[in-house]
């Protein structure tokens, strides 16, 4: 948990520092008075890795996944609810109450 | 709908609250949640929360809640002092609460003084005729003194009306199914397939029923849908599994080997099989040589 938010953050900073490169980069164009084709390779690069150290955090931080398929373990539906609304009590139990010191006070 | 997952924490907990490990509150939360039937516990571990002063106001509002959850255990449990006693708290303070008139309603089931109970349930359905609650403690009550046949007649007239209600139309194919109306009890797992088609159960229910009928034109179909039981469960399901073995033997006994798709359902047959063999293997393998000798007479009778 904690090494993945710091990853995250990391990779923010990267993005960031990305940004920030491209805007010095554009500054330098403007004194050599060349025209801007795109950001050089290194940030390009730059921008990749803090992309997916990004995207690693955000997956890993929030927990796990889970399954949406009907049939998974987790979702599979075992037995339905007892149907309370027509729930009777003259049934098998009347004979056999339940031994319970229980009173309300 | 109960899934595994919800199923393995109930046990859990309530193995934990039995033991006396506490976390009796989130126990009869998810009771209440899941619908399942526990009035014992219910009653034994959510009077032991009423009777803690300190416990129960800790509950704020949902105090009421328990109160009422408490009050129809009892009833289940025909401990109708308790009973009585949670439905007077309720009463105190909800003077003029519908809710609170079901409760006593109720109560006058559980103690058998049918006549009463039907007054005060007619007199709540004149404030509100459309009280779905009401119209179904009806039918349970008709049930309950044994008049299946008014039952149904109820049940027939409530579905007219509310023919979303899932609840009320299971009840309905299981009160035929008890009286070996299979074709009317069809027609209700129909109806329930059709709302809610991805509950496997319904599935498996309807294949029975079709089954039971029999037929060579019931026992495809019922084939089919034990086949849909397994894709939706995952191949967990052991009913279904047999079910796909004995519809393919009884129709092999039906066609003779005429039919052309026989070979199919042979090869379908010899998969069930061989996942049930699978299955016991892990789960019951003292039980093996029983599954082993039944599923070769299924094979040998076709």
């Amino acid at each position: 948990m904690g090494l993945a938010i710091t990853v995250g953050v990391f990779g923010v900073l990267v993005l960031f520092h990305a940004a920030y490169s491209t805007i010095q980069y554009k500054g330098l164009l403007k004194i050599t008075e060349d025209e801007f084709s795109g950001p050089p390779f290194n940030v390009v690069i730059e921008l990749f890795v803090g992309l997916l150290l990004c995207f690693w955090a955000a997956l890993t931080v929030p927990g796990k996944f889970q399954s949406i398929h009907p049939h998974s373990e987790e979702n599979r539906i075992v037995s339905l609810p007892a149907n309370l609304d027509f729930m009777i009590f003259n049934h098998r139990g009347k004979v056999s109450p339940v031994e319970l010191d229980v009173k309300l006070r | 709908m109960v899934t595994k997952t919800e199923e393995t924490q109930l046990n859990r907990l309530e193995n934990q609250v039995d033991n006396g490990g506490g976390g009796a509150w989130d126990y009869l939360c998810l009771v209440r949640k899941l619908k399942v039937r526990r009035s014992e516990k219910v009653l034994k571990h959510g009077l032991s929360i009423l009777n803690d002063h300190k416990q129960r106001s800790s509950l704020g509002a949902d105090e009421w809640t328990l109160y009422e959850q408490v009050a129809v255990a009892a009833m289940d449990c025909h401990c109708l002092d308790v009973a009585k006693d949670c439905t007077k708290v309720l009463r105190k303070r909800f003077p003029d609460s519908k809710r609170v008139g079901r409760l006593e309603a109720m109560l006058f089931e559980a103690k058998g003084s049918w006549e009463l109970a039907e007054k005060a349930y007619a007199s709540l359905l004149e404030d509100n005729p459309l009280d779905q609650a009401i119209h179904k403690r009806r039918v349970a009550m008709a049930k309950a003194q044994g008049n299946i046949s008014v039952a149904i007649d109820w049940l027939n007239k409530y579905l007219e009306t509310f023919m979303a209600d899932h609840d009320a139309w299971r009840e309905l194919a299981e009160i035929y199914v008890s009286l070996q109306m299979y074709k009317q009890a069809a027609f209700c797992y129909e109806e329930l397939i059709l709302s809610q088609p991805t509950v496997p159960l319904y599935h498996l229910a309807y294949a029975d029923v079709l089954y039971t009928l029999g037929g060579l034109e019931n026992l495809q179909t019922a084939k089919k849908y034990y086949a849909s039981t397994i894709d939706l469960t995952g191949g967990k399901n052991t009913r279904a599994l047999f079910g796909i073995c004995l519809c393919t033997s009884a129709i092999t006994q039906i066609t003779k080997g005429k039919s052309k798709e026989e070979k199919e359902g042979l090869q379908l047959q010899s998969l069930a099989a061989k996942v049930l063999e699978k299955d016991y293997k892990q789960r019951a393998p003292d039980k093996l040589p029983q599954l082993t000798t039944a599923l070769k007479s299924l094979t040998l009778s076709s």
